[in-house]
């Protein structure tokens, strides 16, 4: 059983490009933790880091109570899935997942034990003769779990291990990973630059850009409290509407102007944002906290429609407000009836926006 | 609010092209008349030199002369050249030379080569750059122009031996077998790299247990390339070795001519049971030359 401890973890590589910005991060023991960013966050350099399989410039790298900046991969109690599967073409099934133990001398019925233990769980006992070629691609990325699972490691690691299958098998994977995990009930480390895998499988998220650590936290956390204008847009489908606005006061309300609409806020932000009033803010609001209704209300706008998209239980509707564009995600029953270019009241839910600071983006209303 | 207009538009789809279905209706092709002729002649041309050696193996020394070309029938066959060239070759003795030169210098080529080749593809530094682009140019160096040197060097390191020899064909054909396996190692994954060093591989056998099998395909081309050039080749082992009982095929085969006669009937003799191992290899090796090795390891 092991945690997974970051400190001040930097990577700079020799043509004096950082990669990773001085990263802190405790990965608690038996936690399904999900790297998750834009490409070239360093989430998979992160990993690799932690995998051993890249060097860190500093700081240090701690795996249940050893410090492992110094251990090679073998010994660190790691086992990786990687994206493209990277099994040994030239292998059977049963040799790809025997062959880490064999090199480590096992008795060959140990071996074999073990094998078709992994076997069993990931319901592959019947692929066990054949070679990589011969298999599926979710067959595939189920023999590399299997060949991590035979080695009994501390910690796995996931680098994007679904991107390769079709959107029906990831679903179908996903779960499968997640009951893996409370089978197992091994620290994990998970990689991927889709949202969706990220707040369904992890226990907790960490939201990388550019090198750095944006937050840290539970998926409803980050999607109700996110910390900064970057986890606010980077997380959710559709993204948090995210528009330039002014903070300004009205006797006793404070208001948030956007573009020439004027939002009353709650009482409750009010009191967190009162010290930027005069200031330039971003305001974001979920689309889902937009309703259709009347405009004339205090929070009201009207808005010309410029598209529908049906899903089927909702539909996602994009509008102008002078000049802004925004987006409202509605029950599909609402929906009925709107049409393309009409104009409609549209009420923003002013208790769940959110005010980020304008040149620091930090959530100033949490 | 504008009460919409719903226009039935008819969708039109484009008429399905009729495809003929195998065992139901063949197309037929016409067969391209100028380019059969071509491909005959130059089988022909490719292949008369097979003729020429094959049937005068089995002549006397006149009938070769009267008639090159034509069938060895008559007073004109001889059945006792194939013995008689085996004898004049000591081919036990010559084939063992041969044998142990090619495969051993083969063997050695591979190793060198595929090692080489993978540092420098997994290494990228300036210094690796430099160094397969060296490789590169040694090839165009031609071996007339470092034999003598290269063979009097031998002669004080007291190389002239097989094994010398050996050693002087590492040197010869690793630059072309560098910059085969190099091309073959970048479409290699990484990852399958990775992996094994998470499976507990150190650098060896990482490279014997994942790098080297998959490089099967390429490892066959380059031992025929090798093998080939290696058996038939005459210059080298001619400067190095000067010992009779370390004679190699070829070099046996210049015992035929001598400088007031010339036994071209013994010589065809032994030119085919020379060429019958390289054919048997060649056949062989080409089974082994699979395509997309690596299917299946990666997405």
């Amino acid at each position: 059983m092991a945690k997974v401890i970051l400190n001040a973890v930097e990577k700079v590589y020799p043509n004096d490009f950082k990669a990773v910005h001085g990263i802190d991060l405790e990965i608690k023991d038996k936690e399904f933790m999900v790297f998750v960013g834009p490409s070239g966050c360093a989430k998979s350099t992160t990993l690799r880091m932690v995998a051993g399989l890249e060097e860190i410039t500093s700081g240090t790298i701690t795996i249940g109570d050893r410090v492992v900046n110094d251990v090679p991969p073998k010994d660190r109690g790691i086992a990786m899935v990687f994206q493209n599967y990277a099994l040994y073409p030239h292998m059977t099934v049963y040799e790809n997942m025997a062959f880490s133990l064999k090199l480590k001398k096992m008795p060959k019925n140990v071996i074999d034990q073990k094998v078709r233990e992994a076997a069993k769980i990931l319901e592959i006992e019947d692929l066990l003769k054949r070679k990589p070629k011969e298999l599926s691609g979710g067959q595939r990325q189920r023999v590399a779990v299997g060949r991590s699972i035979v080695r009994d490691p501390d910690v796995f690691l996931f680098d994007e291990p679904l991107s390769n299958l079709d959107a029906k098998l990831r679903v179908h994977m996903r779960v499968q990973l997640s009951l893996l995990h409370k089978k197992l009930n091994t620290t994990m480390i998970y990689v991927t630059h889709d949202q969706v895998e990220a707040m369904t499988m992890g226990d907790r998220i960490c939201v990388m850009n550019l090198g750095r650590i944006m937050q840290v936290d539970t998926p409803l956390n980050l999607y109700h409290q996110p910390s900064n204008k970057f986890v606010a847009g980077f997380i959710g489908s559709p993204a948090m509407n995210l528009i330039e606005g002014e903070l300004l006061k009205n006797n006793d309300t404070i208001l948030v102007k956007i573009g020439e609409v004027k939002l009353p806020l709650t009482p409750n932000k009010a009191e967190k944002v009162r010290s930027h009033i005069g200031k330039k803010v971003w305001f974001g609001i979920r689309p889902e906290d937009i309703s259709i209704g009347d405009h004339e209300t205090q929070n009201g706008v009207l808005g010309r429609i410029q598209v529908l998209e049906h899903m089927g239980s909702e539909t996602f509707l994009y509008f102008e407000v002078d000049g802004l564009k925004i987006t409202a995600k509605i029950d599909s029953m609402d929906a009925k009836g709107l049409q393309v270019q009409e104009c409609h009241g549209f009420i923003f839910d002013m208790e769940k926006c959110h005010i980020f600071d304008y040149d620091s983006e930090e959530n100033i209303s949490l | 609010m504008e009460a919409k207009q719903i226009v039935k538009t008819e969708t039109t789809y484009p008429p399905i092209q009729k495809k003929s279905v195998k065992g139901t209706k063949k197309t037929k092709k016409k067969p391209n008349i100028k380019l059969g002729a071509l491909a005959i002649v130059i089988a022909i041309l490719f292949l008369s030199p097979f003729y020429i050696v094959l049937t005068n193996s089995f002549k006397t020394q006149k009938g070769i002369f009267l008639n090159v070309m034509s069938l060895p029938f008559g007073e004109y066959f001889s059945s006792s050249n194939y013995v008689e060239a085996f004898h004049e070759l000591n081919f036990i003795r010559s084939f063992m030379n041969s044998l142990f030169i090619t495969v051993s210098s083969t063997i050695i080529i591979i190793i060198f080569a595929s090692m080489a080749a993978w540092m420098l593809v997994r290494t990228k530094t300036k210094l690796s750059t430099f160094l397969f682009f060296l490789f590169a140019v040694a090839m165009l160096i031609p071996f007339q122009s470092v034999m003598l040197p290269l063979v009097r060097i031998m002669g004080i390191l007291g190389f002239l031996n097989p094994y010398g020899l050996v050693f002087m064909y590492l040197g010869f054909g690793s630059s072309l077998s560098i910059i085969l396996y190099h091309g073959f190692i970048k479409n290699i994954p990484v990852e399958l790299e990775e992996a094994a060093v998470i499976d507990g591989c150190n650098k060896l056998q990482t490279f014997w247990y994942i790098v080297f099998p998959l490089l099967k395909p390429i490892t066959v081309t380059v031992s025929i390339l090798n093998v080939m050039w290696i058996w038939n080749d005459f210059l080298l082992p001619q400067l190095v070795i000067n010992r009779p009982e370390w004679h190699t095929i070829p070099l046996r085969m210049f015992y035929f001519f001598g400088q007031y006669s010339r036994k071209w009937h013994l010589a065809l003799a032994g030119l085919v049971i020379a060429m019958i191992p390289i054919i048997i290899f060649y056949f062989f090796a080409q089974k082994h030359i699979i395509k997309g090795v690596t299917d299946g390891s990666s997405k």
